[in-house]
């Protein structure tokens, strides 16, 4: 069994009109064995960006403290917030640094640039490499159901509340046809006044 | 072994000074005059650069020098620390990219060389840096200009002129200096600053200037400062 | 002696068990013989059959088969007759293939059969163990024993034993002797008991029926305690889900009692704590 599979989990975050969302399930697992339900795999780094990780849960949390160290030392010498694609810079540096003894982690991330509210998202694999898709970004142990979902329901121009809508059935949808993830999600809608969270009735099998 | 023997060589005075610092000030009273003004839609940078000979080759050598393609540098005082500095600059200029993959805003740059500078008044085997360095850019849509002295100190500055005569070129831009201050015209009047002090004939190939805008910083050519020159005689 | 040789059954528990020996040499021209009668299978002529087929269910072999394990089924007796639960989760790897797998096994009217491991060898040999079954009626005039019926599983698959064949299964019945319950497995395994639970979520379904279990329960607290096992199996084993698959084994026969989607129980449950 892949390292990549031995917790489960799986994030999801897409671009809307003027806004994007961001999901994750809650599954902490070893193996076959589901150890927890609210295993948060989604961190807020400041109020217009997130970023999910899914894989390893060790190196999930070890990468979202030192990201958000280096978020806020930054946000702190320049005194501006930073923008979704120097973040993406940061991950993928964080990363490859760890190119020979890699962190077990796909990172997706979604924010809104902090002055002109553009919508971006973005993920890496796990050295590193980032990559910055028009529409959808997805990652974990039901990576390819979730594809097949967003291919199916994703479309220009949603608006917020449609944009929910059509991350929650991509994602439940998804996991439902997974054994590694599942067990109840969380949706982040990320506007340019304010996030909107909510938490899904999910399956929990 | 050797570093069992570097002592900072910038220590106190009974009194509290820090002589080291105050000597490195007078190497730069005693350089080359240099201003800058920012204006509305940009800032300017300019400096003397005399020569010794009429052998020299006057347009091989720069005293302004571009260290992103939105910010330069210029500087009274030793020319070669200055160089020491650029190189510097430039690379916390480019490690910053390599980070982010966004150029170093100019206020960061700043503070990076700043701290470059006041590194060298505290580390063992080293001597304060004997320049002045005035930074401009332009980000974030607004002009910056920066002077960062051999202490560490930096400042940000509307207009300023560093060098020798540096107090007259102050109260002169004192007197010049106003906040509608357009580009062109901020040209201007660094030059008419540095002719204040100017000893002899001034031309396009004893002073320099350089620009920065939303295009970018940029050192002005020989005849773009001879049409300079033109236009105040 | 017409049914019989139709049946195959003048040499029971011989021919008809599969028996390796007549496959000990050059043997093709069995299968063309006959081939809707003969049961013997196409096994490599090697000279060491079992040997040459050892890669098989070697994982780092690159023609190992991989069977899907993951599973919940319990089944307990009790005084009135033996519960039979199921999950219906059929896993390939990470990926759920279906939800919606019968992994009860009816045999006949008197006897079930659970399945986990290989669903192909289950459901094949306990589709034979049917037909055997009925064989045994026509010829007893009465019906076979659950301890004769799982017997004859046992031994058949012990034929094949080494060869890869993957089954962990209960059978149930009801016969003279009240409730029967065993396990049999393909290692040739065979035990009586009053509960088993098989399969990735069967510990999990163990500690809710041995907090549950007494062989007095009611029907209607066994069935309860059937499903709730299952529910928290699928609840804690990724690789169980989907819908609980309820039967009840009774003097009567067995009676199929529900087919419940798990994420109902869930939230019924989670309600009931509070």
């Amino acid at each position: 069994m892949s390292i990549m599979s031995y917790n489960g989990g799986a994030v999801i975050a897409m671009k809307g009109k003027k806004c994007v969302a961001i999901a994750s399930d809650l599954r902490f697992g070893v193996q076959a064995q589901t150890v927890a339900m609210d295993f948060e795999k989604i961190f807020h780094m400041n109020d217009k960006l997130c970023i999910g990780l899914s894989g390893l849960a060790t190196d999930i949390q070890t990468v979202a403290q030192r990201l958000d160290f280096q978020l806020k030392l930054y946000e702190l010498r320049e005194n501006r917030p930073m923008t979704p694609k120097t973040f993406l810079s940061v991950v993928s540096n964080l990363l490859y640094e760890k190119r020979f003894g890699p962190y077990f982690i796909e990172p997706v991330i979604a924010g809104l640039h902090p002055k002109t509210l553009e919508p971006f998202i973005a993920s890496c694999d796990l050295i590193g490499c980032p990559m910055e898709p028009e529409d959808f970004v997805v990652s974990g142990t039901c990576a390819i159901q979730m594809y097949g979902m967003c291919e199916a329901l994703w479309h220009e121009d949603m608006e917020p509340d449609e944009l929910f809508e059509c991350i929650s059935q991509a994602l439940l949808n998804s996991v439902d046809r997974d054994c590694g993830s599942g067990w109840g999600a969380v949706v982040h809608v990320i506007e340019a006044d304010k996030v909107t969270t909510r938490r899904l009735k999910a399956r929990m099998d | 072994m050797t570093e069992r023997y570097s002592f900072s060589l910038t220590t106190f005075s009974p009194s509290g000074k820090l002589v080291q610092i105050e000597y490195a000030l007078n190497a730069v009273t005693a350089g080359s005059p240099s201003v800058g003004i920012k204006a509305l839609n940009g800032v300017v940078i300019a400096t003397e650069k005399k020569h010794k000979s009429i052998l020299y080759d006057e347009h091989s050598i720069h005293k302004i020098e571009p260290i992103t393609d939105k910010i330069g540098m210029v500087y009274s005082g030793m020319g070669p620390d200055y160089r020491v500095l650029l190189s510097r600059a430039r690379k916390i200029a480019q490690m910053y990219f390599r980070q982010y993959q966004e150029s170093i805003p100019t206020t960061q740059l700043v503070q990076r060389i700043a701290s470059v500078m006041q590194e060298f008044t505290q580390t063992g085997g080293v001597r304060p840096f004997g320049v002045s360095l005035l930074i401009c850019g332009w980000d974030n849509n607004r002009p910056y200009l920066f002077q960062c002295d051999p202490s560490g100190a930096y400042f940000a500055w509307k207009a300023t002129a560093l060098g020798k005569n540096h107090l007259n070129g102050k109260s002169f831009l004192e007197k010049r200096y106003n906040e509608e201050l357009e580009l062109e015209d901020a040209v201007h009047t660094a030059i008419l600053t540095l002719k204040e002090s100017f000893e002899g004939q001034m031309t396009e190939d004893n002073i320099e200037v350089g620009i920065s805008n939303a295009d970018g910083f940029h050192r002005l050519t020989p005849s773009e400062v001879k049409d300079y020159l033109a236009s105040i005689a | 002696m017409a049914l019989a040789d139709v049946c195959r059954t003048d040499s029971l528990g011989q021919k008809a068990c599969f028996n390796l020996k007549t496959n000990s040499g050059p043997s093709r021209q069995n299968f063309v013989q006959d081939e809707l009668n003969d049961d013997a299978f196409t096994i490599p002529t090697a000279p060491e059959a079992i040997k040459y087929m050892e890669h098989m269910q070697d994982p780092k072999s690159d023609v190992h088969i991989k069977f899907n394990h993951g599973t919940t089924t319990l089944a307990f007796k009790f005084r009135h007759g033996v519960v039979v639960a199921t999950d219906s989760r059929a896993s390939a790897g990470d990926y759920i293939a279906s939800q919606t797998v019968k992994k009860v096994i009816e045999i006949n009217p008197y006897l079930l059969g659970t399945m986990a491991g290989g669903a192909a060898d289950c459901s094949f040999w306990e589709r034979v163990l049917a037909k055997q079954c009925r064989v045994y009626e026509l010829r007893n005039k009465e019906r076979i024993s659950v301890a004769a019926a799982s017997k004859l599983l046992a031994n058949m698959v012990y034929n094949y034993k080494g060869m890869g064949l993957s089954m962990g299964t209960m059978i149930c019945g009801w016969d003279k002797r009240g409730p029967g319950l065993y396990y049999v497995d393909s290692e040739g395994q065979r035990l009586v008991g009053d509960m088993f639970s098989v399969g990735s979520g069967a510990t999990y379904a163990y500690g809710v029926l041995d907090a549950g279990y007494s062989y007095e329960l009611s029907v209607e607290d066994a069935l309860e305690l059937g499903q709730r096992a299952i529910y928290h199996a699928t609840h804690r084993d990724a690789f169980s889900g989907g819908n609980v698959n309820l039967y009840h084994m009774r003097e009567t026969g067995w009676e199929h009692i529900a087919w419940k989607d798990v994420k109902e129980l869930h939230f019924r449950y989670q309600n009931e704590k509070k």
